[in-house]
């Protein structure tokens, strides 16, 4: 008890690295609170995983900055930040005029600070999409190859032998050259 | 590596921070060149982008093989079409804590000095080691079911919640009140709010003697209600026959028990101690022992072994004088006037709600 163990900080490096006993354990602790507060508010367990889920994944953005410092607990985080998603959801679904709750978020730190966040979030998740709809055009093997690499993690040394190359530095020039076409098609595509 | 190879080479090395410090001054140097360096600061973009896109979209794969493996307990049973209900695992628990209550009562020993450990005397924290084992064997017994129709199902990992007990509101801004045994083996300690949320704690005094701490909500700006806390501590002793209550946390709802105060003193004459005839169970150590008119008495420590009507409070006195030695005591906003003192007993309660919480201790 004197020394607390479980230092939040720890666990959001630990997440940040995607580490899954970290992940494990904030998924273990506060999935079941914001699973029980969404169905109190009208939502479905379906909803709450969606929704738990995409909160986790704006913790993870943020924490993937080294200086980055919660000012409150990771649970009251991701409790706030659920809540403010869902109100969006819900206030985009036009179903009815929706009025923040006065305990959504602190009204002492400000749900400014989540709606921050969440924006931020959002516009990561579009550039992330025009990234991915880049990648669906920039053909064969450049897809399959930037995929193995970025988005499965694989060696180049397993990537050379996936890909029938003959050597890894020969699959790594061939990598360099598909960013270079990646490149032009998402600047391209931005620029429209 | 050289520089004029691969802007790309370069690039990757630039966001892993592998570059050599010569690398770096030779970097910079062909920066001054605006082209350059546009072009390098695109490659340097994209390349963050798909690596960062290509990360989280582990991290998704990751958390949606989590929330699978972690509801695997809600899956049917085809065969007999029986659907677990989603509080399974719950109810599992609190029928494990009856079952432990009355059976196998394990002695914690505390109190060294006054041989309490070979008494009859029980601390009352829910210790839910215990209950994870009977669950755990339920669990074993489940899973062998399930297991026959599905091979491959995980089974959801223990959480590494160790004690709970329940505490009380000190001052609106934090602190608050618990028994010492809940919270002297444990790692952190957490209060869960009414709505569910968790807020970490740190201890800020405690008397093992007295069996009493006071911790406080490490979040700034934290309040547990919407006014001062509403009920008062009076340092005086209660009378014999006083009708009291007590609020707590047995199971992961609020309980509330009624009882009155059948000796001014506690176990073995513990002058610092009330003994109450109040039924109280595991979970409930540090509830707080109010008397109808608002009075906050003491805390609840342990219960009686062999006459479970015993119940054995600290008295708020010992609590007083454990609050007087923080050295900013003087600055506490201690609360003041009773406000509970005209309400009716339901009234009473839904006022004290707020203030009186699960309290949740975690150890590795």
């Amino acid at each position: 008890m004197h020394s607390p163990l479980n230092s939040e900080q720890q666990l959001l490096a630990a997440l940040a690295a995607g580490q899954r006993g970290a992940t494990e354990q904030l998924y273990q602790q506060h999935y079941h609170v914001i699973n029980g507060w969404l169905i109190k508010n009208g939502g479905s367990s379906v909803d709450a995983a969606d929704l738990f889920q995409e909160a986790m994944v704006v913790l993870f953005g943020k924490a993937q900055d080294k200086d980055f410092r919660l000012t409150c607990s990771i649970g009251t985080y991701l409790f706030a930040i659920s809540k403010h998603l869902w109100y969006k959801k819900l206030q985009r679904s036009h179903r009815e005029p929706v009025y923040l709750p006065d305990n959504a978020g602190d009204e002492d730190e400000g749900g400014i600070a989540y709606d921050d966040d969440i924006n931020v979030h959002e516009e990561r998740e579009a550039h992330y999409e025009q990234l991915d709809a880049a990648l669906d055009q920039v053909g064969e093997p450049c897809r399959s190859l930037l995929k193995a690499y970025y988005h499965h993690d694989k060696s180049m040394q397993d990537i050379a032998a996936d890909f029938g190359y003959t050597n890894p530095d020969n699959a790594k020039t061939q990598k360099y050259k598909c960013l270079a076409r990646l490149r032009k098609l998402f600047y391209t595509m931005q620029a429209k | 590596m050289s520089l004029n190879k691969n802007i790309w080479e370069v690039a990757e090395a630039y966001v892993a921070g592998s570059l050599s410090q010569q690398e770096i001054t030779e970097l910079n140097g062909r920066l001054a060149s605006a082209e350059f360096a546009n072009e390098f600061n695109e490659a340097v973009d994209l390349v963050r982008s798909v690596a960062g896109n290509g990360k989280q979209k582990r991290f998704r794969a990751m958390l949606r093989d989590i929330h699978q493996k972690q509801t695997a307990g809600k899956v049917i049973k085809k065969g007999l079409n029986i659907v677990l209900p989603a509080h399974f695992w719950r109810t599992a628990a609190v029928a494990a804590s009856v079952a432990i209550l009355t059976s196998t009562i394990t002695i914690w020993s505390l109190k060294p000095s006054i041989n309490k450990s070979e008494s009859q005397y029980n601390n009352i924290s829910r210790e839910v080691k215990d209950i994870k084992k009977v669950q755990a064997q339920q669990q074993a017994t489940q899973n062998q079911l399930i297991q026959k129709v599905n091979k491959n199902l995980p089974t959801p990992p223990p959480s590494d919640v160790k004690y709970t007990g329940t505490g009380f509101a000190l001052t609106n801004d934090g602190y608050f009140v618990t028994a010492y045994h809940v919270i002297a083996d444990g790692d952190s300690v957490y209060i869960q709010s009414q709505d569910g949320e968790y807020f970490k704690a740190f201890l800020v005094n405690f008397n093992a003697e007295a069996d009493v701490a006071i911790l406080k909500v490490e979040k700034k700006n934290f309040h547990f209600g919407k006014g001062d806390v509403p009920y008062v501590f009076t340092g005086s002793k209660a009378t014999l026959g006083a009708q009291i209550y007590t609020l707590g946390y047995p199971k992961d709802e609020m309980v509330y028990s009624e009882g009155y105060v059948s000796a001014k003193n506690g176990y073995q004459g513990d002058e610092q101690q009330y003994t109450l005839s109040l039924p109280a169970g595991h979970g409930q150590s540090g509830s707080p022992v109010i008397d109808g008119k608002g009075n906050l008495l003491g805390l609840l420590t342990a219960v009686g072994r062999q006459n479970e009507a015993n119940t054995y409070a600290v008295s708020s006195k010992a609590l007083l004088e454990l609050l007087h030695t923080i050295p900013h005591a003087n600055s506490l906003r201690l609360p003041k006037t009773n406000r509970l003192g005209h309400m009716s007993r339901e009234s009473q309660i839904e006022k004290m709600q707020p203030y009186t919480f699960s309290v949740k201790v975690y150890k590795k």
